[in-house]
């Protein structure tokens, strides 16, 4: 039934009415095809009701025949504000420039932010496309189409092989794609390659120099294996030796087992603890009096008031404690053995290295005592054994197995 | 010729099943709750303060009792009143 917009754009006001006849006054009125809403009394004598200010000017006829009298109180809608505004020219300029300067503000780039760029400097990228206009406080309105500035600055950064640029608000966002560029070859000084351990060589895999030992040889440690000078007599030259030479390098484990194992399980049972924090200080808050596990693993979670990095010495402890039990396992000799054995197994592989490989293994010696087993195994382990060793000096010292292996 | 007029629309009523306000000239309300109250086929206002609203019927009045009426909204054969209403009563003719 009414027009809350219509009501606005026309302007409506609160009118007052004095009189005996307001009754007849709204019936004529409404007859009249008047606008009228929130008919009030204020008293028996006077009501109050909204009307639109079209309708206000021709109510005059009416409220002479019905001998009432009208004042207005309140006025609202557009042509009022109009008028405010009017007789308030600061007021609105004010507003205006307001809005005239968010809108200047948003068709300034303020940020240029580059995505993407790893190997290429963001300078470059920067100095690039402030050339082409994009640059913090250049009008939005000036730059040309994000896919004409994206072929310019792809022009000129010949490092990337595609640019994207895109206007997002106040902020242009170039995204970079570099081109794939193929590694550097490694550079390496020349070397030789020496064995690290005592070993027999089981075989080799030469790259790059002179193989100076043989298949089944012994070798000691810091023996040259490949040598990194190559040529005879006065026709030398230096190279980085490169290869695998594998080995098969001797290793004895001790181990012991013991026969009963002890574990530690959980029962289930948990009791957790709170307590207030105070900088140092923590005030148990419950339970009042605990009464703890014989035995327990125990965890602590801490949390402190704050926001961000800020952090107040304030804060709340929760502490949990889980009972465990212990268990006793027996163990057969059987059962001892195997276990050492494999202890034995990833001992040997940790200390030969990652593709090291077990060749033999023997038993020398097992013995039980005190409720222990003791183990002692032999492996023959083949892994690689060289080591690099850089050329400092020309002719490298000679060395005792190089020597060996020359002849 | 007034008396057969009537029995016609009556009839008229009974028998196309035509709703009775539309034959009649009887006012038809709808409350929401004692809320609001929207009435139409008035025929004017004959009384109105917070209090009590008197409409004209065509034959007959209606009175409205409550407290902080307010008519929202009127129109020559529609009214809609606001406020906390606590009786509606009819008086005929």
């Amino acid at each position: 039934m009414r027009n809350v917009l219509k009501e606005w754009t026309e302007g409506h006001v609160t009118i007052a009415v004095r009189g005996k006849r307001f009754e007849r006054l709204i019936n004529m009125a409404v007859r009249e095809g008047f606008y009228i809403w929130n008919i009030r009394r204020r008293s028996p004598e006077e009501g109050e009701c909204d009307i639109l200010v079209r309708d206000y000017f021709r109510l005059r006829p009416l409220l002479r025949e019905t001998g009432c009298r009208c004042r207005v109180v309140r006025r609202e809608g557009m042509p009022f504000w109009l008028i405010r505004m009017r007789l308030r020219p600061g007021f609105t300029i004010g507003i205006f420039l307001f809005f005239l300067g968010l809108y200047m503000l948003s068709s300034l780039i303020w940020s240029v932010e580059i995505v993407g760029a790893r190997n290429i400097p963001a300078e470059e990228l920067q100095q690039a496309a402030s050339k082409i206009g994009i640059k913090p406080w250049a009008w939005k309105v000036k730059l040309k189409e994000p896919q004409y500035l994206q072929q310019q600055l792809l022009a000129m950064v010949p490092d990337a092989s595609w640019i994207g640029v895109e206007l997002k608000g106040t902020k242009a966002i170039i995204q970079v794609v570099e081109k794939e560029q193929p590694e550097p070859p490694k550079m390496y000084s020349p070397r030789h390659l020496i064995a690290k351990k005592k070993a027999v060589i089981h075989r080799i895999q030469a790259e790059a120099g002179k193989t100076v030992v043989k298949v089944n040889q012994f070798v000691d440690k810091g023996q040259v294996l490949i040598s990194g000078v190559i040529g005879s007599g006065g026709r030398q030259a230096l190279v980085a030796a490169r290869g695998r030479v594998e080995g098969e390098v001797w290793y004895v484990v001790n181990v012991s087992v013991p026969l009963t194992q002890t574990r530690y399980s959980y029962t289930g049972e948990q009791q957790s603890r709170y307590s207030l924090l105070a900088g140092e200080y923590a005030i148990r808050l419950w339970p009042l009096r605990p009464e703890p596990f014989e035995r327990f693993k125990h965890s602590e979670e801490r949390a402190y008031l704050g926001y961000g990095d800020f952090r107040l010495p304030l804060g709340w402890k929760k502490e949990t404690l889980y009972a465990v039990e212990e268990q006793k396992q027996k163990r057969s000799r059987e059962e001892a053995i195997a276990l050492a054995k494999r202890i034995a197994q990833h001992d040997v592989l940790k200390k030969a290295g990652e593709d090291a490989r077990i060749k033999d293994e023997k038993v020398l010696h097992t013995k039980e005592e005190d409720g222990k087993v003791y183990l002692s195994v032999h492996y023959a382990v083949i892994e690689d054994i060289t080591e690099e060793q850089p050329i400092v000096t020309l002719p490298p010292a000679p060395q005792p197995g190089a020597d060996t292996s020359d002849q | 010729m007034k008396r057969w007029s009537r029995r016609l629309r009556h009839l008229a009523a009974g028998v196309l099943d035509l709703p009775q306000d539309v034959v009649l000239e009887v006012p038809r309300i709808t409350m929401i709750g004692h809320l609001q109250m929207y009435i139409e086929n008035h025929r004017g206002v004959l009384h109105f303060s917070d209090k009590e609203l008197r409409l004209l019927l065509t034959n007959g009045q209606l009175i409205v009792n409550g407290e902080q009426l307010v008519i929202r909204a009127i129109l020559p054969e529609e009214v809609l009143l606001e406020g906390r209403i606590a009786g509606v009563r009819f008086i005929e003719q």
